[in-house]
């Protein structure tokens, strides 16, 4: 699954460029001490586009897939109290897994490229999308539950209609959370081969060229933002109630 | 809609036993609620009466024994199916914080598969029964008062239109001055939808007030008596039902009654411009029972008492020297004409009919005298109609 050009890119930001521009006089970017080249950032702004594409997708799909696992397994410790701690246990132990190791423990089973980089960024959204699902499921007024069943609600549509609308804000907010941080853990997906904003972040000619770190970082900050906001007007259209209520 | 808008609910020596409890929640409890009446099932916390309740809706599944809603048992009913016939209204009310006022109200009608347009009728119909604005439809609970979520509960149990409602401490959790009103409103409803209604509380003047048959139950679910508020009151089975109806039972009989409920005086009247001859003459004769004269205008409407002083004149002047004091009509409740009395520090008060004219007198003694004798002990006519008021 891994795309030959995704990983081409990595490390070939600089080369062309100097090869091309070094006869000039003395662009910005060949000067010894700068920090951010207006000019070059103009002209190459669009060698940002196909890894902002892919850093968009490989988080969209990291939070679906941490969604769909972790919202299964809030719902499965819902009915089995049992399942709880040890699933929070579980889901704590991925967390604390240091991501550049995790990547390279799939590497023998999930080879490179993005399949693997989109399971690890899920994985590590679980401990924080699961916790918020069970702390929503928990905080459903008792009250309701007990009324609903009283007037012949089956435990699934409890479950549909009471339940998981009233813990709505309770898990949008976890994948806010987990959204904001997958942004930024996805910029080192590069190093398994998956692209992303990270091929603009870790070459090693970069490492002189501080501008298209300072853009690649930017627009992490930016896809970040953005994404925090769509999510808060989910949240907001997705539970009206909490809207008047405050009126 | 159906024909039928009540089930009678019958309990068959039904049991519930809780695994590691040494003796049943509720043991063999037989009890009878006829179609259309409100049964109270009052008790100290913890004699099982809210288990015995549940048992109706297999939120408690009933252990040996039965209940019958209706001819049928609810043990060969699908719990769900069951539930969605039966209204449910719980202390805490339990709206749906998520769903407008509306949409809790139309929660079973869309269980029950209702076309939209006919749950919103019915929505609309239900808040108007509850004497509701229809603008609250479209709030959320959190944007009403408890009184208010609490009558929406009631509407939303009554929006299938059930066959037996289940009402557990309802107007627990609402404040005095409130509760009274929603019980007035319910009593109220009740004699519109006329539902079976079981009804639990360890208030035993709700009991009193909102029951037609109450059931006093102590531990284990035990039914120490099941009688009419007013046999309740006047003759208490055993001395648990007489103490948890309490020492002051006598006045909680006068909250049964009416003033018409009871034989009143009759006062000697003097009309405007009558000679004071005539009145004092009425005055002397033995059979008098209020020893002042009460002044009346020719509709025979009290006017206020007349004083030696006024008595003194050729004949009976427009106006009495002494204030009219509390004017009570027929259909007071006992208990407030006792009230009245005793906050205007007056031993008589004029009783007049619906059309203001004077039907006789109420004096303090009269009402103790009442107390006393073994006619209050013994007569049940009193309270078989209850004031609603």
């Amino acid at each position: 699954m891994v795309s030959a050009g995704a990983i081409a890119a990595v490390g070939e930001v600089g080369e062309g460029f100097f090869k091309e521009r070094s006869s000039d006089t003395l662009p910005c970017q060949a000067r010894e001490a700068h920090l951010f080249c207006f000019d070059w950032a103009r002209e190459n702004i669009d060698r940002f586009e196909t890894p902002t594409v892919q850093h968009l997708e490989l988080v969209v799909l990291s939070i679906l897939l941490g969604l769909v696992v972790a919202f299964a397994l809030a719902v499965l410790a819902h009915r089995r109290a049992w399942l709880r701690a040890p699933l929070l246990g579980a889901t704590g132990v991925l967390y604390t897994i240091p991501s550049i190791a995790f990547f390279f423990l799939l590497l023998p089973v999930t080879g490179r490229g993005r399949d693997t980089a989109i399971i690890v960024l899920a994985a590590y959204t679980l401990q924080i999308i699961y916790r918020n699902t069970t702390l929503g499921l928990a905080n459903v007024p008792t009250s309701a539950k007990e009324a609903a069943r009283g007037m012949g609600f089956t435990d699934r549509q409890i479950l549909w209609r009471v339940e998981l609308p009233l813990a709505t804000p309770e898990i949008v907010a976890g994948l806010r959370i987990a959204t904001v941080s997958t942004v930024a853990i996805a910029t080192l997906a590069v190093f398994i081969g998956a692209g992303g904003l990270g091929t603009r972040i870790y070459g090693s000619a970069n490492l002189n060229f501080p501008t298209t770190i300072l853009i690649a970082g930017a627009i992490v900050i930016a896809m970040a933002l953005l994404l925090d906001l769509v999510l808060l007007g989910i949240q907001r259209l997705a539970t009206p109630w909490r809207r008047t209520a405050a009126d | 809609m159906s024909e039928q808008t009540a089930s009678s609910v019958r309990y068959e020596e039904a049991t519930k036993r809780y695994p590691g409890a040494s003796a049943p929640a509720v043991d063999r409890l037989s009890l009878e609620v006829p179609a259309g009446e409100i049964c109270v099932l009052v008790g100290p916390s913890g004699c099982g009466k809210t288990t015995a309740m549940r048992m109706v809706n297999r939120m408690v599944e009933i252990s040996e024994g039965d209940v019958l809603v209706g001819d049928r048992s609810v043990r060969d009913r699908e719990p769900a199916e069951l539930r969605r016939e039966i209204g449910y209204v719980i202390q805490q009310i339990g709206l749906f914080p998520h769903r407008t006022i509306s949409e809790n109200i139309g929660a079973v009608p869309q269980l029950l598969g209702w076309k939209k347009d006919r749950i919103r009728q019915r929505s609309a119909e239900l808040l108007e029964l509850i004497g509701l604005d229809p603008e609250l439809g479209d709030r959320y609970p959190a944007q009403l008062s408890g009184g208010q979520q609490q009558r929406v509960g009631v509407a939303r149990a009554l929006a299938a239109d059930p066959l037996v409602m289940l009402m557990d401490e309802p107007f627990g959790a609402i404040d005095p001055i409130n509760r009274e009103r929603l019980q007035n409103e319910f009593l109220r409803l009740q004699a519109e939808i006329r539902k079976t209604v079981l009804f639990v509380t360890h208030d035993i003047d709700e009991a009193i007030k909102i029951g037609d048959r109450i059931a006093v139950m102590r531990d284990g679910g035990r039914v120490e008596q099941y009688a009419t508020p007013a046999e309740l009151l006047m003759a208490p089975a055993n001395e648990f039902v007489e103490d948890f109806v309490g020492a002051d039972r006598a006045l909680k009989r006068l909250a049964l009654m009416r003033v018409s409920d009871i034989d009143l005086w009759e006062a000697p009247l003097a009309f405007v411009g009558q000679a004071t001859a005539e009145v004092r003459a009425k005055l002397a004769e033995p059979e008098v029972e209020v020893p002042f004269p009460l002044l009346v205008d020719s509709e025979r409407r009290p006017l206020g008492w007349l004083s030696e002083r006024d008595l003194a004149a050729e004949v009976v002047p427009s106006r009495a020297d002494s204030p009219l004091g509390p004017v009570l009509e027929r259909d007071d409740v006992m208990r407030d004409a006792l009230a009245d009395l005793l906050q205007n520090e007056s031993q008589y008060a004029p009783v007049t009919n619906p059309q203001g004219r004077i039907a006789g007198v109420l004096s303090v003694e009269i009402i103790s005298e009442f107390l006393g004798s073994p006619k209050a002990r013994t007569d049940e006519h009193d309270a078989t109609e209850r004031p609603h008021g």
